[in-house]
């Protein structure tokens, strides 16, 4: 990696430097951090649920896309107004990415079906139905002509803090979902089923645990959980619905990355998110100050992501090797 | 414009679209055949595209650039082999590393060889006699280069490989049950690490189509995705060469069609077709007993470690 | 005792005077070097949009010795305040570039919260004290590159590679329409949307499709060469967008559109350094520059209006034309030309009587289209076939 930054004229330090200052060192970078973080984490959380499950979620892009349309819908076209329209967005947006998520983990469970690849399809087809309303039915009167919605009315828009954009209740809904997740993957008997029907199928369905309930409701919780991203994302930060692309940036798929970093442990991915709101902050600042072609951001993140993988070999040998 | 006219072009643009699909598609199949899932394909078929374009552009030699673009996906799909049958890491993150690492590369390295043109590309080639066949001759025969013809008669020969010989089958039990394949005394490991790699040849050599012969040109992110939907052809196509060709010209029709019948019909709903196609027919035939003698290889996406079960 | 108040006065206006400078030390001051910031929606190298405006950037940074200046590529909608926060904090912009109508409001959003720097926004319409409007219309090159595309056809289809039906499009296309029936009257021109600025894949299916269907001359709006390599494949003409894509096919690129970016980024910089602009008068600043201002040109390479191979064939054609009568085509491009470049314009492609395909009047004779109508258009001139999202 640090001969990328070199090939550049930059010295590797500085460019290492820079991201880690950029993202954390003064308010404004680290408000960046912070909302690069909250569809992560929420995306992420979700994320560990579906994959105790050992269900391949995804296609958590598309949930995130579906809950944001949800918010859109209740935000611009549901004529309700006042203090409710947040809560009722966030609540749309967590049944319509459940929704979405539904139709897989069925799929899946009754028939079957890869779920691999019915999450990837369900993605884009999210994202066309989403082109669609902004090209048709949803474009908004006051755009000129351009695909976008309106912008929201100011009670549909999340609190941000200061003039950033890190909408905070989207971030608190978030911590507080990764503590539920981890007391329900735990303590609780549904999450006992979901770690079993994962980890040991037969076993399962030995002692008589539904597979299709388990998994749907493991779906179910991600998706929504995906889907209350889309709604920080769309209420937040855009205050419009706009091209899908804008909305989910890739958010989905990072999350996977997050999700697995986090041994998919809850708790884990509120540091795990942290990490690659940091990593994605710190683009911005190379992109912008150093003057670093901002693909060079990616490649940063790819030699990362195998630098951590091959460390997490070692780390389960070390153990195994205690263990024997 | 007859109907001889939609069925011409939209064969003839099944294979000119389809083509990039299909070469990844075989070449996903083989790796998932043997067990390994490869999300990184979208990464290696952009290398592939660069690398492509770059050596073609230099030496003004389009098959030199093919044959340099599929030794670069070979060589990606090394790192991904690497991790994911050496190491056993998680094979869905490996892939989509891998993914991030080849857009970013290519997109660095790729900086200054924007908006140049390329004149020395694939050549069009028209085949003798079986274009003169009404209606199929002009739509399948008719101005295609080589490259996809030969792919097209790749799949009977990888098809057979796959289901008849001794190496298909090898390849299909480890993907099945590598303890038992392990145990007859195959090695897991190395028919893992020839899948992926064939995998990431096939990858950079679709990617290296787009680049030197359907569009020749060098765009970031020029892919758009293609990779994803190979994914999704392979899973569509049960992991069988022939399917897969169906499933990739069908794909290319599609796509093709929804932009001929966009007075009609709303381009956005043309486009998702595919993929709400794509699952309809995973549903339909899932129904009952095809299930099983098409299911995914048992064995895909776990890493396999001696002596663990 | 006047004479005292007066002291008084002056001395207090002096210090208040003092104070406000010094409160608002961030200004810029006229006559100190210029760092200015250029936010693209796109990569540098999408050969389109923003490689034009980059391009126009180094023009302007090699022409002023005063000026530098910084940009950042890829920028999402929703990161136009952060990347301003950068711009200015980090960076010490005084004048900051948005090239996208994507950044409208972020850049709203970021002009409020910088009150001291200069904004300038392009193809929007939303304005401030702080924050001007640019925008360089090709309609009339469009206009002139269908008088030649109604002249070559030899099917009487054109087609047109359209990116996202929004009104800057249109009215393009409805240019290129208006151009070619005015040469040709039994000309159509398909159209084809792939609801996208920039992908090859969907242009050339898109160019494919319309092939299919006949045409046999095309334009496009889209951020690369794709169809001008497609038509001239199939041996069609066409006509470049955007950036010199004469190269990619010089035996069939008659013309197209070209962009000058940095003759407005001159400009607006120039009056900066003057002190005639400041954070404080931009409220009516709107570029709408044209031919006429040398920001746009009708080429597909700097300096050849159009490609030698098809001038003596445009010169060989002549039409009966209602006002000038019988004329060749390339003479009739040229006519048009120095109407719509001269300083007084005497021929704008909108002007009346035009009636759009569902045969409503949108143009009375006489009349000329505004700017505010131009901006805004969304109806399909006669002569256009094919789906067109959002038709009034």
């Amino acid at each position: 990696m640090a001969i990328f930054f070199a090939a550049y004229g930059v010295s590797p330090a500085r460019a290492y430097g820079a991201i880690l200052h950029g993202a954390l060192g003064n308010w404004r970078g680290f408000s960046e951090t912070l909302r690069r973080m909250i569809p992560l984490l929420l995306c992420g959380v979700g994320l560990t649920v579906a994959f105790r499950a050992q269900f391949w979620n995804i296609g958590a892009d598309g949930q995130l896309l579906f809950g944001a349309m949800a918010a859109t819908w209740v935000a611009l076209f549901s004529g309700l107004q006042g203090p409710l329209v947040i809560p009722v967005m966030f609540l749309a947006g967590f049944v319509a990415g459940a929704l979405w998520g539904l139709i897989p983990a069925v799929l899946k469970v009754k028939m079957g079906i890869n779920d691999v690849i019915t999450t990837l399809m369900m993605n884009y087809i999210a994202m066309y139905v989403a082109l669609f309303l902004i090209h048709g039915p949803w474009k908004g009167p006051s755009v000129r002509g351009y695909p976008l919605t309106d912008i929201f009315p100011p009670a549909a828009r999340i609190p941000t803090i200061g003039d950033t954009h890190v909408h905070w209740p989207t971030l608190v809904l978030g911590l507080v979902l990764a503590i539920v997740a981890y007391i329900m993957l735990n303590r609780t008997r549904s999450g006992f089923e979901i770690k079993v029907v994962g980890e040991n199928p037969h076993a399962a369905r030995f002692a008589g645990m539904s597979e299709l309930k388990t998994v749907v409701i493991a779906m179910l919780i991600s998706g929504g959980l995906a889907g209350l991203a889309g709604v920080g994302e769309v209420a937040g930060v855009q205050l419009r619905l706009l091209d899908p692309n804008q909305i989910s940036m890739g958010y989905g798929y990072t999350a996977i990355i997050v999700a697995w970093l986090a041994r998919k442990n809850p708790l884990g991915v509120i540091i795990t998110a942290f990490f690659f709101g940091v990593l994605m902050a710190g683009g911005d600042v190379i992109k912008v100050n150093l003057g670093l072609p901002f693909q060079l951001i990616n490649v940063f993140n790819g030699v990362i992501m195998f630098f951590l993988i091959g460390s997490e070999i070692f780390m389960r040998y070390r153990i195994a090797l205690r263990r024997a | 414009m007859g109907w001889e006219s939609w069925v011409i072009s939209t064969f003839a643009r099944a294979l000119a679209y389809g083509t990039p699909l299909l070469l990844g598609t075989l070449g996903e199949i083989f790796a998932e055949r043997s067990g390994v899932l490869n999300l990184g394909i979208e990464g290696m078929m952009i290398m592939g595209a660069y690398s492509a374009f770059v050596v073609t552009y230099t030496t003004g030699h389009p098959w030199l650039g093919i044959l340099v673009a599929a030794v670069v996906g070979g060589a990606f799909s090394l790192i991904h082999a690497f991790a994911t049958v050496t190491l056993k890491a998680n094979q869905v993150v490996s892939g989509l590393a891998l993914t991030m690492l080849g857009l970013g590369l290519s997109g660095v390295l790729g900086r200054s060889w924007v908006g140049l043109p390329l004149f020395t590309t694939l050549r069009n080639v028209t085949v003798p006699g079986l274009s003169a066949i009404p209606i199929i001759g002009p739509g399948l025969f008719t101005r295609q280069n080589l490259l996809v013809y030969i792919t097209m008669l790749l799949v009977p020969i990888l098809w057979y490989i796959l289901f008849h010989t001794r190496i298909g089958i090898t390849i299909r039990a480890v993907g099945e049950d590598p303890a038992a394949a392990d145990s007859l005394g195959v090695n897991v490991d190395r028919v893992r690490y020839l899948c992926v790699v064939v995998g990431g040849v096939f990858a950079g050599i679709a990617g290296a189509y787009l680049s030197v012969a359907y569009r020749p040109a060098w765009t970031e992110g020029m892919t758009g995705g293609m990779g994803w939907i190979v994914i999704a052809l392979t899973i569509f196509a049960f992991w069988n060469p022939v399917y897969g060709l169906l499933g990739s010209y069908l794909f290319a029709a599609l796509y093709h069609l929804s932009y001929r019948l966009q007075t009609w019909v709303s381009p956005e709903l043309l486009k998702a077709m595919p993929y709400v196609f794509a699952i309809i027919i995973l549903i339909f035939v899932s129904r009952g007993t095809l299930q099983k003698r098409m299911g995914s290889p048992a064995a895909l996406g776990v890493p396999y470690t001696r002596g663990e079960e | 005792m006047h004479k005292r108040i007066a002291l008084v006065a002056v001395l207090a206006m002096v210090l208040i005077g003092g104070l406000v400078v010094v409160a608002t030390a961030a200004e810029y001051v006229p006559g100190a070097p210029i760092k200015a910031g250029f936010i693209y929606i796109g990569p540098v190298g999408d050969y389109g949009w923003s490689h034009a405006h980059d391009v126009a950037r180094q023009i302007v940074e090699n022409e002023f010795p005063w000026l530098s200046t910084v940009y950042v590529e890829t920028v999402g909608t929703g990161e136009v305040v952060s990347t301003v926060d950068k711009l200015v904090n980090d960076q010490h912009c005084n004048v900051i570039f948005t090239t996208s109508f994507d950044f409208m409001d972020g850049t709203v959003a970021a002009a409020a919260k910088y009150p001291d720097v200069i904004f300038a926004h392009n193809s929007g319409f939303k304005r401030a004290p702080n924050l001007a409007t640019y925008m360089a219309d090709f309609y009339q090159v469009y206009y002139l590159n269908g008088l030649a595309a109604g002249a070559l056809t030899e099917t009487n289809k054109l087609g047109y590679v359209g990116a996202v039906p929004i009104p800057e499009v249109k009215r393009h296309l409805n240019a290129f329409v208006i151009g070619a029936l005015e040469v040709n009257p039994e000309a159509t021109v398909d159209v084809r949307w792939i609801n996208e600025w920039l992908n090859p894949a969907a242009a050339k299916e898109a160019a494919e499709a319309l092939i299919a269907d006949g045409c046999d001359v095309f334009a496009f709006t889209e951020d690369t060469p794709t169809v001008v390599q497609v038509a001239a494949e199939n041996g069609f003409p066409s006509f470049a967008h955007y950036s010199p894509m004469y190269k990619f096919a010089p035996d069939y690129v008659v013309s197209g559109e070209m962009v000058h970016w940095d003759k407005i980024y001159a400009d607006f910089l120039q009056k900066i350094y003057a002190g005639t602009y400041t954070a404080h008068n931009l409220q009516n600043v709107d570029y709408w520059w044209l031919l006429g201002q040398g920001s746009v040109e009708m080429a597909a390479e700097p300096g050849m209006a159009i490609n030698p191979v098809y001038v003596d064939k445009l010169k060989a054609i002549t039409i009966d034309h209602p006002t000038f009568g019988k004329i060749s085509v390339y003479d009739l491009i040229e006519t048009r030309l120095n109407q719509m470049s001269d300083p007084g314009i005497t021929f704008d492609p909108y002007q009346g009587p035009i009636y759009d395909r569902k045969g409503n009047l949108q143009v009375a004779a006489g009349a000329w289209l505004s700017v505010d109508s131009l901006v805004s258009l969304e109806w399909a001139v006669k002569g256009v076939v094919g789906p067109w999202p959002g038709e009034p």
